[in-house]
Parts: C-alpha cells; structure tokens; sequence
C-alpha cells in the first residue's frame, strides 16, 4: 500500500488550501479595484478596507460553520445511536483503521445510494449518509462507502472542498453586488470610468465561472485517492466495488442537493454535472486492480 | 562569504538532524499507540464473551463442549502475556466463537433472541477491529521501518540509536478471518 502516499495528498491539501485563500484575496482586491475606478477612484481604500473586511468575515464564519451549513443545507439529521447502531459500529471500526476521531454521524432522507463527509478538519468532521443507502447496501458495501468518507476526512479533503465552496459562495455574492449596483451609479464625471466599468462587468462574469471550473477539476481527482485511501482502511476493495455497482445500477439523482457541496458526495447527485466525479465505471475499473 | 556559507550548511544539518529526531519520535509513537490499540479492542472482545455464554446457556445448556471451549480460549487471551500471544489465543477464540454460532443455528430461539443476534454482530464488529488494529500497527511498522532504512534516514537511525520493528505474525490457519457471516 505504500505506493500511494496519502501524507502528500494531505500536505498537498493544506498548500492548495492555503493557495486557494490567497488567490481569492487577491480577486476580491482586483474586484474592489476595478469597481472603485468605475465609481470614483477616491473611494478606493474604503471600498478595499470593507470588502476585506467582509470577506474575511465570510469565510471565517462559514469556514468555522462549514459543517452545520452543509448538513443544513441537505436536512440532514443527527443518527440516533441506539436505531442506526450497525452503522455507528462501521464508523468506529473505521475509526480504529484509521486512527481518526469519531466524527458526528447523520442521516439524510433519500431513496438514491449516496454519502457526504464535511468539516474543516478530522477534529470536527460529520458524516452523513442517505437512508437509501442504509437499506439498500449490504455491510461491506457500507463499509466501503463509509472508508471512502474517512478517505476524504482523512486526506483533508473535506477543508479543501469546504473552503472551495465558501469561496465559490463568496465571489459569487461580490460579482452579483458589482452587477446590480450599476444599476444605480450616478453620471459618469471620471473620464477613464467607462474602461473600468467594461472591466469590471467582465470580471464580475468571469471570476465565478472560473472559480467554479477550478472547483470542477480539483475534486475528480480526489475520488480516486479517496478510493483508494478506503482501501487502505479495509483492505477489501470488494465492498466499494459492490457500493459503485448498485448505485450505477439504480441511482436516482437527488434535487435537494445545491451545487456548491456537490463535490463532497460518495457519488454525483446531478445527473447532468457529471463533471465533479470521475465516471463510476473508472473508479470500479481502478478499484479492481488492488 | 565562505564563513556564513558555513555556518548555512551547519545550520541545514542540524535541522535535518532535529527533523529526523522528531521524525523517529512521532513514528515510534503511533507504533505504540496503534499497539495499546489492539489490546483495547481484544479487552473488548473479551468482555463480551460471558455475556454471550450467559445468553446461549438460556436456550442450550447441553452444549457444555463448547462453551468451556469458548471460555478457555477467552481464558488464554486474557491471561497471555505478550501481544503475540494474545493475537495467537484470539484467533483460537475465533474458531470457537465460529463452532458455537455454527450450533445455535440449532436452537431458533436462541437465533432469535435479541440480545444474541445484538452480540453476534458486536463480536464481529469486534473481529473487523482487531484487524484493523493490527493492519494500522503494522503500516505504523512500514513507515517506521522505511525511514530506518532509506537514506539518510538509516544514517540518523544509527545516531539515534533506533532499530527497526517487528511486524505481527499471521498465523495461516488464521489468514481467513470471516468464518461466520451474520448476513
């Protein structure tokens, strides 16, 4: 199993976590910028100062809420621990496999096969799964969709992911405010104000769309080590592969899920968005060749 | 100039040097740590058995044969003194435990019993910990090893004085562990 460095994929997460803050910063102050020379460039440092401000607010607090807010956003529930006992028992099992903390389990109503790990660390992670999947999966099958959970735990996924979606959030918030306060902007007394405005429609369009590609391809990759780290857990890549069988076989997908924590499922729950997760056929085909 | 490269290089070594130290302390830790971790959950496992007899004893008293088997083998692993030896009287207790569900399939009620259905799936959830365990000590075991033994890792391990480890042994009559399905 030691041909599969987890330790880089996990340092390799907290660097492109760290880039990823960064990089946002620095498209806030272009965004603020650019919107301060299409108003009136003598606002700039005010307008610099709150937009900093507000969005080291924003990501602190959902950064610090990011698991409450994605359980909130599916109506997840907490799994009472005496009914969902068999799966509190995988998760400790697998806590010993890997020598994580327990993280919070819950459950989410749902007949389609599906899971989602969230937190900003290991310390503070929640599990959840779809009653579909309770029902539906043998044991082992659970297991390995449950190891595959602890996988993106494990390896830091599931901050890299959180703060993806907080950011996503954020520059989306800030393009759609540039967007509409157009709208209101007073006569236009700054010659090169024109130009900035061009600029800034421009920007306030692309960032999010660029944001949310690079979304897009930092999670593919993630499902395959994620596999892979479940079963370094297990030792058994049978139970995955039976999981991705079924849910190949009979997975509908489910609405109540939003766009932005679509890259923390066990499997895509769009049915057009194929883009978050790698085909299930290749991550069967990879799973065999353990 | 020559002076401050110097003192660079020796500034470089000595945190290579602090960095495989602490590198060998954290991976010899979580050797020990994963090891107090098998024992945790064998303890566990050990615990479980009297209630387990106490149930079966209610719907199969004939069954005398192996119940003393299963509680002498509960007796072994408790009272054995290294983590070899444990391991190796747990896997004994396996097939036991594999033998006594295999004759409750005799008794339905027995079968149906809540509380033995509730401790079936306990002791093999139990059976999958030590497993784990055991796989999470002996990846603590690769690692460590590794790092004694690539360069310049080997160099410093000589320095420092540490050895590699032991891996546990598998027993092959115990290599398949799932004997029972519960499903």
């Amino acid at each position: 199993m030691e041909h599969i460095d987890f330790r880089d994929q996990i340092s390799r997460n907290k660097r492109n976590s760290i880039f990823l803050m960064v990089f946002v910063i620095l498209v806030i102050v272009l965004l603020g910028w650019t919107i301060s020379n299409a108003f009136d460039p003598s606002y700039f440092f005010l307008i610099m100062i709150v937009s900093i401000i507000f969005s080291i607010f924003y990501v602190w607090i959902n950064f610090y809420n990011s698991d409450k807010i994605a359980i909130k956003s599916v109506g997840a529930k907490l799994a009472d621990r005496i009914k969902y006992r068999d799966y509190y028992r995988l998760v400790e099992s697998l806590t010993v496999a890997s020598s994580l903390p327990m993280p919070k389990l819950y459950i989410m109503e749902s007949h389609s096969i599906n899971a989602f790990a969230s937190g900003r660390d290991p310390n503070h992670a929640v599990l959840c799964v779809t009653t579909g999947s309770l029902e539906k999966l043998e044991r082992r099958e659970l297991e390995g969709v449950l190891a595959h959970e602890m996988g993106h735990v494990a390896n830091y996924d599931i901050r890299f992911i959180t703060l993806v979606a907080v950011m996503v959030g954020m520059i989306a918030i800030i393009s759609q405010i540039f967007l509409r306060s157009l709208w209101f902007r007073g006569g236009g007394d700054n010659k090169n104000s024109g130009i900035f405005i061009v600029i800034g429609i421009l920007l306030a369009i692309l960032a999010p769309i660029v944001v949310s590609l690079v979304q897009l391809s930092i999670s593919r990759k993630r499902e395959f080590t994620a596999d892979a780290t479940a079963v370094k857990f297990t030792r058994n890549p049978t139970g995955l592969i039976g999981a991705l069988e079924k849910i190949r076989k009979e997975n509908t997908p489910n609405e109540k899920v939003s766009k932005a924590i679509a890259p923390l499922f066990f499997s895509n729950p769009f049915k057009r968005l194929s883009s978050t997760h790698p085909p299930i056929e290749k991550r069967i085909e990879a799973l065999k060749s353990f | 100039m020559i002076e401050w490269g110097i003192i660079g290089i020796v500034a470089l070594l000595i945190l290579i040097a602090i960095f495989y130290y602490n590198r060998f302390v954290v991976l010899s830790n979580r050797i020990d740590n994963s090891l107090s971790q098998i024992d945790v959950q064998l303890k566990r496992r050990a615990d479980l058995i009297p209630n387990l007899i106490e149930t079966v004893k209610g719907y199969a008293k004939h069954e005398k044969a192996i119940m003393t088997e299963v509680t002498k083998a509960r007796q072994a692993m408790i009272s054995a003194k290294n983590l070899a030896g444990k391991v190796k009287a747990n896997g004994v207790l396996e097939g036991a435990l594999g033998k006594l569900f295999a004759i409750a399939e005799n008794y339905p009620d027995l079968k149906a019993n809540t509380n033995f259905i509730e401790l079936q799936r306990e002791l093999s959830s139990t059976e999958d910990r030590v497993a784990y365990a055991r796989q999470n000590y002996n990846d603590s075991i690769l690692t460590y090893n590794n790092i004694c033994q690539k360069f310049p890792g080997a160099l410093f391990a000589s320095i420092y004085g540490r050895k590699t480890k032991e891996y546990i042994q598998i027993a092959p009559s115990e290599k398949n562990v799932p004997k029972v399905s519960f499903n």
